[in-house]
Protein backbone atom coordinates (compact mmCIF):
# COMPACT_ATOMS: atom_id res chain seq x y z
CA UNK A 1 0.00 0.00 0.00
CA UNK A 2 1.29 3.43 -0.79
CA UNK A 3 0.95 4.68 2.72
CA UNK A 4 4.19 2.96 3.44
CA UNK A 5 6.17 5.68 1.73
CA UNK A 6 5.07 8.27 4.26
CA UNK A 7 6.70 6.47 7.15
CA UNK A 8 10.42 6.02 6.80
CA UNK A 9 11.34 3.67 9.59
CA UNK A 10 8.42 2.21 11.46
CA UNK A 11 6.89 -0.93 10.11
CA UNK A 12 3.53 -1.07 8.52
CA UNK A 13 2.22 -3.11 11.39
CA UNK A 14 2.65 -0.27 13.84
CA UNK A 15 0.14 2.14 12.46
CA UNK A 16 -1.90 -0.18 10.31
CA UNK A 17 -2.32 -2.54 13.21
CA UNK A 18 -3.30 0.30 15.50
CA UNK A 19 -5.94 1.54 13.10
CA UNK A 20 -7.34 -1.92 12.61
CA UNK A 21 -7.43 -2.56 16.33
CA UNK A 22 -9.17 0.75 16.72
CA UNK A 23 -12.08 -0.51 14.71
CA UNK A 24 -11.99 -4.20 15.58
CA UNK A 25 -12.09 -3.64 19.33
CA UNK A 26 -15.45 -1.88 19.51
CA UNK A 27 -16.98 -4.34 17.06
CA UNK A 28 -15.77 -7.22 19.19
CA UNK A 29 -16.94 -5.59 22.40
CA UNK A 30 -20.37 -5.02 20.88
CA UNK A 31 -20.65 -8.60 19.72
CA UNK A 32 -19.39 -9.99 23.00
CA UNK A 33 -21.87 -7.92 25.01
CA UNK A 34 -24.79 -9.00 22.85
CA UNK A 35 -23.79 -12.66 23.18
CA UNK A 36 -23.51 -12.17 26.93
CA UNK A 37 -26.95 -10.59 27.11
CA UNK A 38 -28.46 -13.33 24.97
CA UNK A 39 -26.94 -16.04 27.13
CA UNK A 40 -28.02 -14.37 30.35
CA UNK A 41 -31.52 -13.42 29.36
CA UNK A 42 -32.34 -16.29 27.08
CA UNK A 43 -35.83 -17.42 27.76
CA UNK A 44 -37.57 -20.25 25.97
CA UNK A 45 -38.00 -19.62 22.25
CA UNK A 46 -41.75 -19.62 22.31
CA UNK A 47 -41.88 -16.29 24.05
CA UNK A 48 -40.13 -14.57 21.19
CA UNK A 49 -43.14 -14.88 19.00
CA UNK A 50 -44.82 -12.07 20.89
CA UNK A 51 -42.29 -9.54 19.75
CA UNK A 52 -43.81 -7.27 17.18
CA UNK A 53 -42.09 -4.64 15.18
CA UNK A 54 -42.02 -3.37 11.67
CA UNK A 55 -39.88 -6.33 10.74
CA UNK A 56 -42.66 -8.73 11.57
CA UNK A 57 -45.47 -6.67 10.15
CA UNK A 58 -46.18 -8.90 7.22
CA UNK A 59 -45.97 -12.23 8.91
CA UNK A 60 -45.38 -13.38 12.43
CA UNK A 61 -43.84 -16.75 12.75
CA UNK A 62 -45.38 -19.46 14.83
CA UNK A 63 -43.91 -22.83 15.58
CA UNK A 64 -46.57 -24.79 13.82
CA UNK A 65 -45.97 -23.50 10.32
CA UNK A 66 -44.30 -25.58 7.68
CA UNK A 67 -40.78 -24.57 6.61
CA UNK A 68 -42.04 -23.31 3.28
CA UNK A 69 -44.55 -21.04 5.01
CA UNK A 70 -41.88 -19.74 7.32
CA UNK A 71 -39.56 -19.02 4.43
CA UNK A 72 -42.25 -17.21 2.52
CA UNK A 73 -43.21 -15.23 5.58
CA UNK A 74 -39.59 -14.33 6.21
CA UNK A 75 -39.25 -13.05 2.65
CA UNK A 76 -42.30 -10.89 3.04
CA UNK A 77 -41.04 -9.49 6.32
CA UNK A 78 -37.66 -8.67 4.86
CA UNK A 79 -39.24 -7.04 1.85
CA UNK A 80 -41.32 -4.79 4.04
CA UNK A 81 -38.36 -3.91 6.21
CA UNK A 82 -36.00 -3.14 3.33
CA UNK A 83 -38.71 -1.07 1.66
CA UNK A 84 -39.17 0.90 4.87
CA UNK A 85 -35.45 1.48 5.12
CA UNK A 86 -35.21 2.61 1.49
CA UNK A 87 -38.00 5.11 1.99
CA UNK A 88 -36.40 6.43 5.13
CA UNK A 89 -33.00 6.70 3.47
CA UNK A 90 -34.42 8.68 0.60
CA UNK A 91 -36.14 10.90 3.12
CA UNK A 92 -32.80 11.46 4.79
CA UNK A 93 -31.23 12.32 1.44
CA UNK A 94 -34.03 14.79 0.77
CA UNK A 95 -33.66 16.45 4.14
CA UNK A 96 -29.92 16.67 3.73
CA UNK A 97 -30.38 18.15 0.29
CA UNK A 98 -32.68 20.79 1.72
CA UNK A 99 -30.06 21.53 4.35
CA UNK A 100 -32.24 20.71 7.33
CA UNK A 101 -29.16 19.79 9.27
CA UNK A 102 -30.44 21.07 12.60
CA UNK A 103 -33.53 18.97 12.31
CA UNK A 104 -31.45 15.91 11.55
CA UNK A 105 -29.17 16.51 14.49
CA UNK A 106 -32.13 17.00 16.79
CA UNK A 107 -33.66 13.84 15.47
CA UNK A 108 -30.42 11.99 16.05
CA UNK A 109 -30.29 13.17 19.64
CA UNK A 110 -33.91 12.26 20.16
CA UNK A 111 -33.43 8.77 18.77
CA UNK A 112 -30.39 8.27 20.97
CA UNK A 113 -32.48 9.33 23.96
CA UNK A 114 -35.24 6.90 23.06
CA UNK A 115 -32.84 4.03 22.59
CA UNK A 116 -30.89 4.68 25.75
CA UNK A 117 -33.82 5.41 28.01
CA UNK A 118 -36.44 3.08 26.63
CA UNK A 119 -34.46 0.09 25.41
CA UNK A 120 -31.73 0.55 27.97
CA UNK A 121 -34.28 0.75 30.73
CA UNK A 122 -36.07 -2.34 29.56
CA UNK A 123 -32.92 -4.38 29.30
CA UNK A 124 -31.77 -3.21 32.73
CA UNK A 125 -35.12 -4.21 34.17
CA UNK A 126 -34.80 -7.61 32.55
CA UNK A 127 -31.35 -8.00 34.07
CA UNK A 128 -32.54 -6.85 37.50
CA UNK A 129 -35.43 -9.24 37.28
CA UNK A 130 -33.21 -12.11 36.29
CA UNK A 131 -30.72 -11.58 39.11
CA UNK A 132 -33.24 -10.24 41.67
CA UNK A 133 -30.99 -7.30 42.35
CA UNK A 134 -32.43 -5.30 45.27
CA UNK A 135 -32.27 -1.85 43.79
CA UNK A 136 -35.04 0.59 44.48
CA UNK A 137 -36.96 2.52 41.90
CA UNK A 138 -35.69 5.94 42.91
CA UNK A 139 -32.02 5.03 42.50
CA UNK A 140 -32.78 3.19 39.31
CA UNK A 141 -34.60 6.11 37.75
CA UNK A 142 -31.84 8.54 38.71
CA UNK A 143 -29.19 6.28 37.22
CA UNK A 144 -31.16 5.72 34.05
CA UNK A 145 -31.85 9.43 33.69
CA UNK A 146 -28.17 10.25 34.11
CA UNK A 147 -27.09 7.58 31.70
CA UNK A 148 -29.49 8.64 28.95
CA UNK A 149 -28.99 12.38 29.23
CA UNK A 150 -25.20 12.16 29.16
CA UNK A 151 -25.55 9.76 26.23
CA UNK A 152 -27.58 12.34 24.35
CA UNK A 153 -24.90 14.90 25.08
CA UNK A 154 -22.23 12.56 23.83
CA UNK A 155 -24.05 11.87 20.59
CA UNK A 156 -25.43 15.31 19.99
CA UNK A 157 -22.51 17.55 20.80
CA UNK A 158 -19.86 17.59 18.19
CA UNK A 159 -16.91 18.01 20.49
CA UNK A 160 -16.92 15.65 23.35
CA UNK A 161 -14.64 13.13 24.93
CA UNK A 162 -13.76 10.61 22.25
CA UNK A 163 -13.76 7.68 24.61
CA UNK A 164 -17.15 8.43 26.08
CA UNK A 165 -18.74 9.06 22.70
CA UNK A 166 -17.36 5.79 21.40
CA UNK A 167 -18.58 3.99 24.51
CA UNK A 168 -22.07 5.35 24.15
CA UNK A 169 -22.24 4.48 20.47
CA UNK A 170 -21.24 0.91 21.28
CA UNK A 171 -23.90 0.80 24.00
CA UNK A 172 -26.55 2.05 21.58
CA UNK A 173 -25.44 -0.62 19.12
CA UNK A 174 -25.68 -3.30 21.78
CA UNK A 175 -29.16 -2.26 22.87
CA UNK A 176 -30.63 -2.13 19.39
CA UNK A 177 -28.91 -5.37 18.38
CA UNK A 178 -30.29 -7.17 21.39
CA UNK A 179 -33.77 -6.16 20.46
CA UNK A 180 -33.29 -7.29 16.91
CA UNK A 181 -32.23 -10.73 18.09
CA UNK A 182 -35.71 -11.18 19.42
CA UNK A 183 -37.15 -11.42 15.94
CA UNK A 184 -38.24 -14.86 14.79
CA UNK A 185 -35.44 -17.02 13.51
CA UNK A 186 -36.20 -17.39 9.83
CA UNK A 187 -37.04 -13.71 9.57
CA UNK A 188 -33.69 -12.79 11.11
CA UNK A 189 -31.62 -14.75 8.65
CA UNK A 190 -33.50 -13.69 5.56
CA UNK A 191 -33.49 -10.11 6.81
CA UNK A 192 -29.72 -10.12 7.27
CA UNK A 193 -29.14 -11.37 3.75
CA UNK A 194 -31.64 -8.87 2.36
CA UNK A 195 -29.95 -6.01 4.19
CA UNK A 196 -26.54 -7.08 2.91
CA UNK A 197 -27.86 -6.95 -0.64
CA UNK A 198 -29.56 -3.63 0.00
CA UNK A 199 -26.35 -2.17 1.40
CA UNK A 200 -24.46 -3.30 -1.67
CA UNK A 201 -27.02 -1.69 -3.93
CA UNK A 202 -27.41 1.52 -1.96
CA UNK A 203 -23.72 2.27 -1.79
CA UNK A 204 -22.42 1.15 -5.13
CA UNK A 205 -25.22 1.89 -7.55
CA UNK A 206 -25.21 5.43 -8.93
CA UNK A 207 -28.85 5.86 -7.96
CA UNK A 208 -28.34 4.44 -4.52
CA UNK A 209 -29.38 6.76 -1.69
CA UNK A 210 -26.20 6.33 0.25
CA UNK A 211 -24.04 7.22 -2.67
CA UNK A 212 -26.09 10.36 -3.23
CA UNK A 213 -25.71 11.22 0.43
CA UNK A 214 -21.97 10.75 0.39
CA UNK A 215 -21.53 12.78 -2.75
CA UNK A 216 -23.59 15.61 -1.35
CA UNK A 217 -21.61 15.55 1.86
CA UNK A 218 -18.36 15.66 -0.03
CA UNK A 219 -19.42 18.46 -2.33
CA UNK A 220 -20.53 20.58 0.59
CA UNK A 221 -17.70 19.54 2.86
CA UNK A 222 -20.04 18.70 5.67
CA UNK A 223 -20.45 15.77 7.94
CA UNK A 224 -23.53 13.69 7.63
CA UNK A 225 -25.49 14.11 10.85
CA UNK A 226 -25.98 10.50 11.81
CA UNK A 227 -24.74 7.91 14.22
CA UNK A 228 -21.33 6.86 12.99
CA UNK A 229 -18.54 5.35 14.98
CA UNK A 230 -15.25 7.03 14.31
CA UNK A 231 -12.10 5.39 15.51
CA UNK A 232 -9.60 7.57 17.25
CA UNK A 233 -7.21 9.01 14.67
CA UNK A 234 -3.82 7.46 14.88
CA UNK A 235 -1.01 9.85 15.62
CA UNK A 236 2.02 8.76 13.73
CA UNK A 237 5.13 8.51 15.79
CA UNK A 238 7.49 10.36 13.56
CA UNK A 239 8.63 13.67 14.89
CA UNK A 240 5.73 15.64 13.61
CA UNK A 241 2.50 15.66 15.48
CA UNK A 242 -0.29 15.67 13.00
CA UNK A 243 -3.03 18.07 13.90
CA UNK A 244 -6.14 16.66 12.43
CA UNK A 245 -9.29 18.55 11.97
CA UNK A 246 -11.63 16.19 13.61
CA UNK A 247 -14.69 18.39 13.54
CA UNK A 248 -15.33 20.68 10.69
CA UNK A 249 -17.66 23.23 12.17
CA UNK A 250 -15.14 25.14 14.16
CA UNK A 251 -12.50 25.41 11.56
CA UNK A 252 -12.23 29.16 11.70
CA UNK A 253 -11.50 29.77 15.34
CA UNK A 254 -10.31 26.51 16.71
CA UNK A 255 -7.70 25.22 14.37
CA UNK A 256 -5.85 28.44 14.06
CA UNK A 257 -4.98 28.62 17.72
CA UNK A 258 -2.85 26.28 19.74
CA UNK A 259 -0.79 25.12 16.87
CA UNK A 260 2.55 24.21 18.18
CA UNK A 261 5.70 24.83 16.27
CA UNK A 262 6.09 21.31 15.13
CA UNK A 263 2.50 20.71 14.16
CA UNK A 264 1.64 20.22 10.57
CA UNK A 265 -1.88 20.70 9.48
CA UNK A 266 -3.37 19.06 6.45
CA UNK A 267 -4.90 21.09 3.71
CA UNK A 268 -8.63 21.46 3.78
CA UNK A 269 -8.98 20.49 0.17
CA UNK A 270 -7.19 17.24 0.72
CA UNK A 271 -9.48 16.33 3.52
CA UNK A 272 -12.45 16.83 1.30
CA UNK A 273 -11.43 13.76 -0.55
CA UNK A 274 -12.01 11.60 2.46
CA UNK A 275 -15.41 10.14 2.29
CA UNK A 276 -17.88 8.49 4.50
CA UNK A 277 -20.53 6.07 3.72
CA UNK A 278 -23.83 5.96 5.38
CA UNK A 279 -26.90 3.82 5.09
CA UNK A 280 -29.59 4.91 7.44
CA UNK A 281 -31.23 1.99 9.02
CA UNK A 282 -34.69 2.32 10.37
CA UNK A 283 -35.54 0.52 13.51
CA UNK A 284 -39.07 0.76 14.77
CA UNK A 285 -39.25 -1.01 18.02
CA UNK A 286 -42.54 -2.59 19.05
CA UNK A 287 -45.48 -0.31 19.35
CA UNK A 288 -43.85 2.97 18.52
CA UNK A 289 -43.44 3.95 14.92
CA UNK A 290 -40.54 6.27 15.54
CA UNK A 291 -37.68 5.40 13.27
CA UNK A 292 -34.15 6.01 14.38
CA UNK A 293 -31.33 6.87 12.13
CA UNK A 294 -28.32 4.65 12.10
CA UNK A 295 -25.70 4.31 9.49
CA UNK A 296 -24.11 1.35 7.90
CA UNK A 297 -21.08 1.23 5.81
CA UNK A 298 -17.47 2.06 6.17
CA UNK A 299 -15.43 4.96 5.02
CA UNK A 300 -12.73 7.41 5.91
CA UNK A 301 -13.52 10.28 8.15
CA UNK A 302 -12.39 13.82 7.87
CA UNK A 303 -9.39 13.11 10.03
CA UNK A 304 -8.33 10.04 8.14
CA UNK A 305 -9.68 7.80 10.85
CA UNK A 306 -11.82 4.87 9.89
CA UNK A 307 -15.53 5.43 10.23
CA UNK A 308 -17.92 2.57 10.58
CA UNK A 309 -21.65 3.11 10.61
CA UNK A 310 -23.59 2.06 13.65
CA UNK A 311 -25.88 -0.12 11.54
CA UNK A 312 -22.90 -2.36 10.84
CA UNK A 313 -22.26 -2.82 14.54
CA UNK A 314 -25.91 -3.66 15.02
CA UNK A 315 -26.21 -6.25 12.29
CA UNK A 316 -22.96 -7.98 13.04
CA UNK A 317 -24.12 -8.30 16.61
CA UNK A 318 -27.55 -9.51 15.55
CA UNK A 319 -25.92 -12.26 13.54
CA UNK A 320 -23.70 -13.33 16.38
CA UNK A 321 -26.52 -13.04 18.90
CA UNK A 322 -28.77 -15.23 16.83
CA UNK A 323 -25.89 -17.71 16.50
CA UNK A 324 -25.58 -17.64 20.29
CA UNK A 325 -29.17 -18.74 20.58
CA UNK A 326 -28.20 -22.02 19.03
CA UNK A 327 -24.85 -22.86 20.52
CA UNK A 328 -21.53 -21.25 21.35
CA UNK A 329 -19.74 -23.14 18.61
CA UNK A 330 -21.67 -21.25 15.97
CA UNK A 331 -20.78 -18.06 17.82
CA UNK A 332 -17.07 -18.70 17.39
CA UNK A 333 -17.51 -19.59 13.73
CA UNK A 334 -19.61 -16.50 13.01
CA UNK A 335 -17.31 -14.21 14.97
CA UNK A 336 -14.29 -15.32 12.99
CA UNK A 337 -16.21 -15.00 9.74
CA UNK A 338 -17.35 -11.48 10.54
CA UNK A 339 -13.90 -10.32 11.59
CA UNK A 340 -12.45 -11.81 8.42
CA UNK A 341 -15.11 -10.04 6.38
CA UNK A 342 -14.36 -6.77 8.12
CA UNK A 343 -10.67 -7.22 7.40
CA UNK A 344 -11.41 -7.82 3.75
CA UNK A 345 -13.61 -4.74 3.65
CA UNK A 346 -10.89 -2.61 5.23
CA UNK A 347 -8.38 -3.84 2.71
CA UNK A 348 -10.75 -2.99 -0.10
CA UNK A 349 -11.22 0.40 1.49
CA UNK A 350 -7.53 1.11 1.41
CA UNK A 351 -7.32 -0.05 -2.17
CA UNK A 352 -10.31 1.79 -3.55
CA UNK A 353 -10.19 4.83 -1.24
CA UNK A 354 -13.89 5.45 -1.45
CA UNK A 355 -16.91 4.66 0.62
CA UNK A 356 -17.73 1.01 0.73
CA UNK A 357 -20.56 -1.06 2.17
CA UNK A 358 -19.36 -2.93 5.21
CA UNK A 359 -22.26 -5.34 5.50
CA UNK A 360 -22.18 -7.61 2.44
CA UNK A 361 -18.90 -9.47 2.83
CA UNK A 362 -19.18 -10.03 6.57
CA UNK A 363 -22.85 -10.96 6.56
CA UNK A 364 -22.46 -13.40 3.69
CA UNK A 365 -19.48 -15.05 5.31
CA UNK A 366 -21.23 -15.07 8.66
CA UNK A 367 -24.40 -16.66 7.32
CA UNK A 368 -22.49 -19.26 5.33
CA UNK A 369 -20.35 -20.17 8.33
CA UNK A 370 -23.36 -20.34 10.61
CA UNK A 371 -25.14 -22.86 8.47
CA UNK A 372 -21.98 -24.85 7.82
CA UNK A 373 -21.21 -24.97 11.52
CA UNK A 374 -24.72 -25.83 12.49
CA UNK A 375 -25.31 -28.50 9.90
CA UNK A 376 -21.92 -30.10 9.50
CA UNK A 377 -19.42 -29.00 12.10
CA UNK A 378 -21.58 -29.78 15.07
CA UNK A 379 -22.22 -33.36 14.07
CA UNK A 380 -18.53 -33.87 13.48
CA UNK A 381 -17.42 -32.37 16.76
CA UNK A 382 -20.06 -34.19 18.78
CA UNK A 383 -19.08 -37.50 17.24
CA UNK A 384 -15.42 -36.83 17.88
CA UNK A 385 -16.04 -35.83 21.49
CA UNK A 386 -18.31 -38.71 22.28
CA UNK A 387 -15.78 -41.14 20.86
CA UNK A 388 -13.00 -39.38 22.79
CA UNK A 389 -11.05 -38.55 19.68
CA UNK A 390 -11.04 -34.76 20.06
CA UNK A 391 -12.55 -32.41 22.58
CA UNK B 1 -6.12 7.53 4.60
CA UNK B 2 -2.98 9.52 4.32
CA UNK B 3 -4.47 12.72 3.04
CA UNK B 4 -4.68 14.07 6.51
CA UNK B 5 -1.05 13.48 7.26
CA UNK B 6 0.59 14.88 4.20
CA UNK B 7 2.79 17.90 4.65
CA UNK B 8 1.37 20.63 2.54
CA UNK B 9 3.71 23.46 3.18
CA UNK B 10 7.39 23.59 3.94
CA UNK B 11 6.82 26.13 6.65
CA UNK B 12 6.54 24.25 9.87
CA UNK B 13 4.61 26.95 11.59
CA UNK B 14 1.35 27.52 9.80
CA UNK B 15 0.28 29.69 12.67
CA UNK B 16 2.07 32.70 11.30
CA UNK B 17 0.72 32.24 7.82
CA UNK B 18 -2.94 31.93 7.88
CA UNK B 19 -4.22 32.24 11.35
CA UNK B 20 -5.92 35.35 12.51
CA UNK B 21 -5.15 34.79 16.10
CA UNK B 22 -6.85 37.45 18.14
CA UNK B 23 -5.55 36.25 21.44
CA UNK B 24 -1.78 35.92 21.53
CA UNK B 25 -1.79 35.16 25.23
CA UNK B 26 -3.72 31.95 24.77
CA UNK B 27 -1.34 30.74 22.12
CA UNK B 28 1.56 31.30 24.45
CA UNK B 29 -0.15 29.37 27.21
CA UNK B 30 -1.28 26.60 24.95
CA UNK B 31 2.06 26.18 23.29
CA UNK B 32 3.27 24.84 26.59
CA UNK B 33 2.36 21.35 25.35
CA UNK B 34 -0.36 20.83 27.91
CA UNK B 35 -3.80 20.35 26.53
CA UNK B 36 -6.75 20.90 28.81
CA UNK B 37 -8.68 17.84 27.73
CA UNK B 38 -7.89 14.20 28.04
CA UNK B 39 -7.91 13.81 24.29
CA UNK B 40 -4.86 15.97 23.98
CA UNK B 41 -4.41 17.59 20.61
CA UNK B 42 -7.62 16.05 19.34
CA UNK B 43 -9.67 17.72 21.99
CA UNK B 44 -10.73 21.25 22.72
CA UNK B 45 -8.71 24.38 22.84
CA UNK B 46 -8.49 26.35 25.98
CA UNK B 47 -11.13 28.97 25.26
CA UNK B 48 -13.66 26.40 24.22
CA UNK B 49 -12.75 24.34 27.27
CA UNK B 50 -13.79 27.06 29.66
CA UNK B 51 -17.13 27.28 27.95
CA UNK B 52 -17.62 23.53 28.04
CA UNK B 53 -16.54 23.17 31.65
CA UNK B 54 -18.92 25.88 32.72
CA UNK B 55 -21.81 24.38 30.77
CA UNK B 56 -21.22 20.90 32.14
CA UNK B 57 -21.00 22.26 35.64
CA UNK B 58 -24.26 24.16 35.32
CA UNK B 59 -26.14 21.30 33.67
CA UNK B 60 -24.99 18.92 36.35
CA UNK B 61 -27.29 20.59 38.81
CA UNK B 62 -30.25 19.00 37.07
CA UNK B 63 -29.66 15.81 39.06
CA UNK B 64 -26.85 14.74 36.77
CA UNK B 65 -23.85 13.68 38.86
CA UNK B 66 -22.66 11.51 36.00
CA UNK B 67 -22.25 14.68 33.96
CA UNK B 68 -20.03 16.07 36.69
CA UNK B 69 -18.00 12.88 36.65
CA UNK B 70 -17.66 13.11 32.87
CA UNK B 71 -16.55 16.70 33.31
CA UNK B 72 -13.78 15.64 35.67
CA UNK B 73 -12.77 12.79 33.40
CA UNK B 74 -12.67 14.93 30.31
CA UNK B 75 -10.60 17.65 31.91
CA UNK B 76 -8.36 15.33 33.83
CA UNK B 77 -5.13 17.13 32.80
CA UNK B 78 -6.54 20.25 34.42
CA UNK B 79 -6.74 18.44 37.72
CA UNK B 80 -3.32 16.97 37.36
CA UNK B 81 -1.43 20.12 36.50
CA UNK B 82 -2.63 22.37 39.25
CA UNK B 83 -0.91 25.49 37.94
CA UNK B 84 -2.33 25.75 34.50
CA UNK B 85 -5.84 26.69 33.39
CA UNK B 86 -7.16 28.49 36.47
CA UNK B 87 -10.58 29.17 35.05
CA UNK B 88 -11.25 25.62 33.96
CA UNK B 89 -9.87 24.28 37.19
CA UNK B 90 -12.45 26.25 39.12
CA UNK B 91 -15.36 24.51 37.44
CA UNK B 92 -13.77 21.09 37.35
CA UNK B 93 -12.98 21.07 41.03
CA UNK B 94 -16.47 22.17 41.88
CA UNK B 95 -17.84 19.41 39.63
CA UNK B 96 -15.68 16.88 41.42
CA UNK B 97 -16.95 18.03 44.79
CA UNK B 98 -20.53 17.94 43.59
CA UNK B 99 -20.09 14.47 42.18
CA UNK B 100 -18.61 13.11 45.40
CA UNK B 101 -21.33 14.61 47.56
CA UNK B 102 -24.16 13.40 45.35
CA UNK B 103 -22.68 9.95 44.93
CA UNK B 104 -22.13 9.47 48.62
CA UNK B 105 -25.72 10.45 49.35
CA UNK B 106 -27.08 8.19 46.62
CA UNK B 107 -24.87 5.31 47.66
CA UNK B 108 -25.90 5.69 51.28
CA UNK B 109 -29.54 5.54 50.34
CA UNK B 110 -29.10 2.62 47.93
CA UNK B 111 -27.04 0.57 50.36
CA UNK B 112 -29.47 1.21 53.18
CA UNK B 113 -32.26 0.08 50.95
CA UNK B 114 -30.64 -3.08 49.69
CA UNK B 115 -28.98 -4.19 52.91
CA UNK B 116 -31.76 -3.11 55.22
CA UNK B 117 -34.39 -4.87 53.24
CA UNK B 118 -37.68 -5.73 54.72
CA UNK B 119 -36.48 -5.70 58.29
CA UNK B 120 -35.78 -2.02 58.17
CA UNK B 121 -38.54 -0.80 55.95
CA UNK B 122 -41.39 -3.18 56.44
CA UNK B 123 -43.93 -3.65 53.68
CA UNK B 124 -42.82 -0.44 51.95
CA UNK B 125 -39.73 -2.27 50.72
CA UNK B 126 -41.78 -4.45 48.46
CA UNK B 127 -43.48 -1.44 47.03
CA UNK B 128 -40.25 0.37 46.27
CA UNK B 129 -38.00 -2.35 44.93
CA UNK B 130 -37.48 -2.17 41.22
CA UNK B 131 -38.54 -5.57 40.02
CA UNK B 132 -41.90 -5.26 41.71
CA UNK B 133 -42.42 -1.77 40.38
CA UNK B 134 -41.59 -3.03 36.90
CA UNK B 135 -44.04 -5.88 37.25
CA UNK B 136 -46.73 -3.54 38.45
CA UNK B 137 -46.24 -1.08 35.65
CA UNK B 138 -45.76 -3.80 33.06
CA UNK B 139 -42.30 -2.57 32.13
CA UNK B 140 -40.58 -5.91 32.16
CA UNK B 141 -42.33 -7.17 29.08
CA UNK B 142 -40.38 -7.14 25.87
CA UNK B 143 -42.69 -5.46 23.44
Amino acid sequence: MDRNQQRPRSSILDSLGEELIGILTPVSICMFTVVLLVCLLNSDPSSSSSFSSIATAAYSETDSDSPWDKLLGAFLNSLVFVAAITVATFLLVLLFYLRCVTFLKLYMGFSALVVLANLGGEISILLIDRFRFPIDSLTFSILLFNFSVVGVFAVFMSRFSILITQGYLVVIGVLVAYFFTMLPEWTTWVLLVALALYDLAAVLLPVGPLRLLVEMAISRDEDIPALVYEARPVIRDDSRLVQRRVWREQRSNVNDDDVENNVVRAEEEEEQRSEEISVPLIDSSSSSSRPETFLEGIGLGASGAIKLGLGDFIFYSVLVGRAAMYDLMTVYACYLAIIAGLGVTLMLLSVYQKALPALPVSIMLGVVFYFLARLFLEVFVVQCSSNLVMF
Amino acid sequence: MEEASRIDEPNRNPNTDRSSNPNPLSSIISSAHVWPTIDGPLGLTEEASVDYARRFYKFGFALLPWLWAVNCFYFWPVLRHSRAFPQIRNYVVRSAIGFSVFTSLLLAWALTFSIGGEQLFGPVWDKLVMYNVADRLGLSGLA
